[in-house]
């Protein structure tokens, strides 16, 4: 059973439900799929034991031959070649690496290579928990690419607890794309309440069930609980905004560290999950 | 010499645009001649490096200097990378665009040697992560 813990909101505590939800059933593996700024690390501390390199193939270009790269620079939809002359700036950050301009450009004068965009890591965390990440280098833009990867190295027959990045863009949508059943983390706030609804539009589009957690419970105001009611929203669970669990993550330690009755909790969460997901 | 400016508007009564790669317009002033010709800027709509393609297309004009309100680094990369010698850049540059050529007659206006913004500063705001 994979379960994503998804928000549209950046920082509304993804992380603190998703380590928690880890940490309370113990034997599962869990995927920080926020390739971009990955942190779970931070608070599951695997022990790292094998890295992949993630790489596209980009193209480079034989110049000084007096043939002309303008086919290239005129098909290149992100504009990531330049013709000047007969000469070429190529700007590697925002090629997709389609490979079109080997195909429209003169014939043997583009050629491709390996280029390195980032990393998997795999790792474990006593006692069960099988880690794995994907990091993305600052400035790439390929986010889906990395994420790939990571999907490759799903264990489905395990308990999946995925991390996912903010937002509703590709990248979430790739990390919640193979979920059973997806939780939604938001604040009761207006902003929480905004990206919520982003967020409810993209999962029913997907077709994946979902829940929500109300983290910071007791900021804001009633509109994230009325528009849960008005929809028939579940709401799995309510965090109350206590500064103390605020300096516990600051630590890095986990919402079960900071009181233990979560665990409880995480793991009824999971077993009404399970049941509502083997239903289907 | 043929200096390109980006451009709210096609007349001399037009303001400098203060985006490059997704100004509005671009105007081709001709110093020796004082006349000049404008074309709209199709780049600007780009969904990325549209500084890069302008750029590519000033140079194709001809021109040997550019005037505009600020310049980013991937259009400062291939302006310098000019077949006939790096483009002079004067960015920083507002007011309309008669008042910027008689800046530059005077000698009122001095090159810069790096880009004045980041990437995708004419892309708006709110762009966020995506």
């Amino acid at each position: 059973m994979i379960i994503s813990v998804a928000s549209g909101k950046g920082g509304t505590g993804k992380t603190t439900v998703a380590v928690a939800l880890a940490r309370s059933i113990n034997y599962c593996q869990f995927i920080d799929y926020d390739v971009e700024a990955p942190n779970a690390s931070l608070f599951l501390k695997p022990d790292i034991k094998y890295i992949k390199k993630v790489t596209i193939r980009q193209p480079y270009f034989l110049t000084n031959t007096d043939k002309s790269f303008k086919r290239c620079a005129d098909f290149c939809h992100y504009n990531a070649v330049a013709s000047i002359g007969d000469e070429v700036v190529f700007f590697s950050e925002l090629c997709h690496g389609c490979g079109g301009c080997i195909l429209v450009g003169p014939e043997g004068a583009v050629r491709e290579k390996d280029v390195e965009i980032g990393e998997i890591s795999k790792g474990f965390c006593p006692p069960g928990i099988n880690f794995l990440m994907g990091n993305l280098k600052p400035g790439n833009m390929r986010t889906p690419t990395v994420q790939n990867e990571l999907e490759k190295n799903i264990e489905y027959d395990n308990h999946v607890i995925i991390d996912c990045p903010p937002g509703t863009s590709c990248s979430m949508v790739m990390s919640v794309k193979n979920s059973d059943f997806c939780i939604l983390v938001t604040e009761p706030t207006p902003f929480g309440l905004n990206d919520l609804m982003i967020s409810v539009d993209v999962l029913k589009n997907l077709k994946i069930p979902f829940g929500v957690i109300v983290n910071r419970f007791g900021i804001g105001n009633d509109e994230v609980l009325n528009y849960c009611k008005n929809n028939n929203i579940k709401i799995i669970a309510k965090i109350p905004n206590d500064l103390n669990i605020a300096k516990y993550y600051s630590k890095g330690l986990s919402l079960i560290d900071f009181d233990p009755i979560w665990k409880n909790k995480f793991n009824d969460i999971i077993s009404e999950i399970e049941k509502e997901v083997l239903k289907k | 010499m043929k200096v390109c400016l980006s451009s709210t508007g096609t007349t001399l009564d037009s303001n400098v645009d203060p985006r490059f790669g997704r100004c509005a317009y671009f105007i081709i002033y001709d110093t020796s001649t004082d006349t000049f010709e404008y074309y709209a800027n199709e780049s600007r709509d780009a969904m990325g490096g549209a500084g890069i393609q302008a750029a590519q297309k000033v140079i194709e004009k001809g021109a040997e200097a550019v005037i505009s309100g600020n310049i980013g680094p991937n259009s400062f990369k291939v302006l310098q990378s000019a077949p006939g010698g790096p483009v002079k850049i004067y960015s920083g540059v507002s007011g309309t665009i008669r008042s910027a050529i008689a800046q530059l007659k005077n000698n009122e206006l001095k090159p810069v040697t790096s880009s004045s913004v980041q990437s995708h500063y004419g892309m708006g705001s709110g762009m966020g992560r995506s």
